[in-house]
Parts: C-alpha cells; structure tokens; sequence
C-alpha cells in the first residue's frame, strides 16, 4: 500500500460506489449521467493504480476505457433518445460532471509531473485528453446538447447547424 | 484541375499518416525498427480509410 493505491481505492470505493447506486436507481436521466460517470471515475483511478504498483502496462488499461466509456454512453444517448427528451427533467448532472472532468485531469496533471518529460508523459496526457474531452462531450450528448433527440433528428441538428451558423 | 486533387489527395493522406504514427510511437512500449516499420505500414492503411470515411461525409 503506498498514496497512490491509498488514493486510488478511495476513489474507487467512494466514486465509483456512488455512480453505480446512481446508476442502479432513480430516474432514467440521472442513471444515464452516472453510467457515464462510472467510467470517467474509473479510468483516473487505473492510472494512479499503474503508478502504485509501478506497472506502466497497466495505463493501457485506462487508454482502453478513457475510448470506450464516453463511446457506450453515446449509444445509450442515442437509442434512449427518446426517453431523455420525454423525461421532462431539467438536463441536471453539470456539477458531478465537471468535477469528475477536474478530477481527472488532477490526476493526469500530477502522474505527468511525477513521469517527467518523455513517451510516457506524451501518453499520458492522451489518455488525459481523451477522458476529460469524452467525458464532456457523452454528458453533453446526454443532455442533448447536439439535438439529436426523437425522430426529429436530422431536423434538429440542422437547426443547430443555423444557429451555429449564425452565432 | 485533376493534378491539383492529387496533390490535396496525398497532403491529406500525409496529415493522417503522420498524426496516426505519431500515435504509435506514443502508444508502443519499446521503439525498435520492426516497430517502426509495422508501424509506418498500418499508419498508411489508417490515413487511407480515414480520408475514405471523411469523404463518405463531406465529399469534397
């Protein structure tokens, strides 16, 4: 045991415990933002793991779901398209998700300090930029943000081509 | 016209090719020459099947 298993199984135990009783109960919304929370929980927590036991293989393993974490819950955004738009509950969730995005990042941050300048920072901060971008951009997706929501789809996001457009 | 496709056709392809190698060289554990050499060799197949799936999009 040593401060980075000690800090990555309180993570664990604490964020990754909450996301899955968020995940497991409540209202549809709030189990979609926590699923994808799980991930983005998970992912720091592998990287600080690799660096306790000092196992640099094991970053892999955060690369891998950093990927595929925010990619599953842009299918869930997209086959519980409608039910997210019909729910009627405000898009909520911006707080958790923001803090889990600074989260992670810390994290990065402070394993790029500890490597120091070389290849191994250089993925580092990839698998940094992977997770905090995809993180933002599935929670986005799940609120809706790229009016892809219902059958209304290709009307929606051309809407929002315009009004992009024009602001 | 035609030549100066090719030649926004190749540049496109290099961008990918060397973004996508710079990736491998990232990702890989040891650098070796055999790394190198896969790794140049699946960078282009990459580059290609990007362009192919960016002009499956915006054909241009």
């Amino acid at each position: 045991m040593n401060g980075w298993t000690t800090t990555a199984t309180v993570a664990l135990a604490g964020g990754l415990g909450a996301t899955l009783w968020g995940a497991a109960t409540g209202p549809l919304h709030r189990r979609a933002v926590a699923q994808n929370l799980a991930s983005a929980v998970t992912a720091p927590a592998l990287l600080l793991l690799a660096q306790g036991y000092g196992r640099p293989a094991y970053v892999d393993l955060a690369l891998v779901l950093a990927l595929l974490g925010p990619v599953g819950t842009l299918v869930f955004a997209r086959l519980l398209a409608g039910e997210l738009a019909d729910g009627g509950q405000s898009p909520g969730g911006r707080g958790p998700t923001l803090a889990v995005a600074a989260y992670g990042a810390l994290v990065v941050v402070v394993l790029c300090a500890v490597t120091g300048p070389s290849r191994a920072m250089v993925k580092l901060l990839v698998v940094g930029v992977l997770l905090v971008a995809g993180n933002l951009i599935a929670s986005k997706a799940l609120s809706g943000g790229f009016g892809t929501a219902g059958a209304s789809a290709g009307k929606n996001a051309g809407q929002e081509r315009e009004s992009n457009g024009r602001g | 016209m035609r030549p100066w496709r090719a030649v926004r056709a190749s540049g496109e392809v290099t961008v990918w090719w060397a973004a996508l190698f710079a990736l491998w060289l990232v990702l890989i554990s040891t650098v070796d020459p055999l790394e190198l050499l896969v790794g140049a060799a699946v960078s282009l197949l990459g580059a290609l099947a990007a362009r192919a799936g960016r002009r499956a999009v915006h054909d241009e």
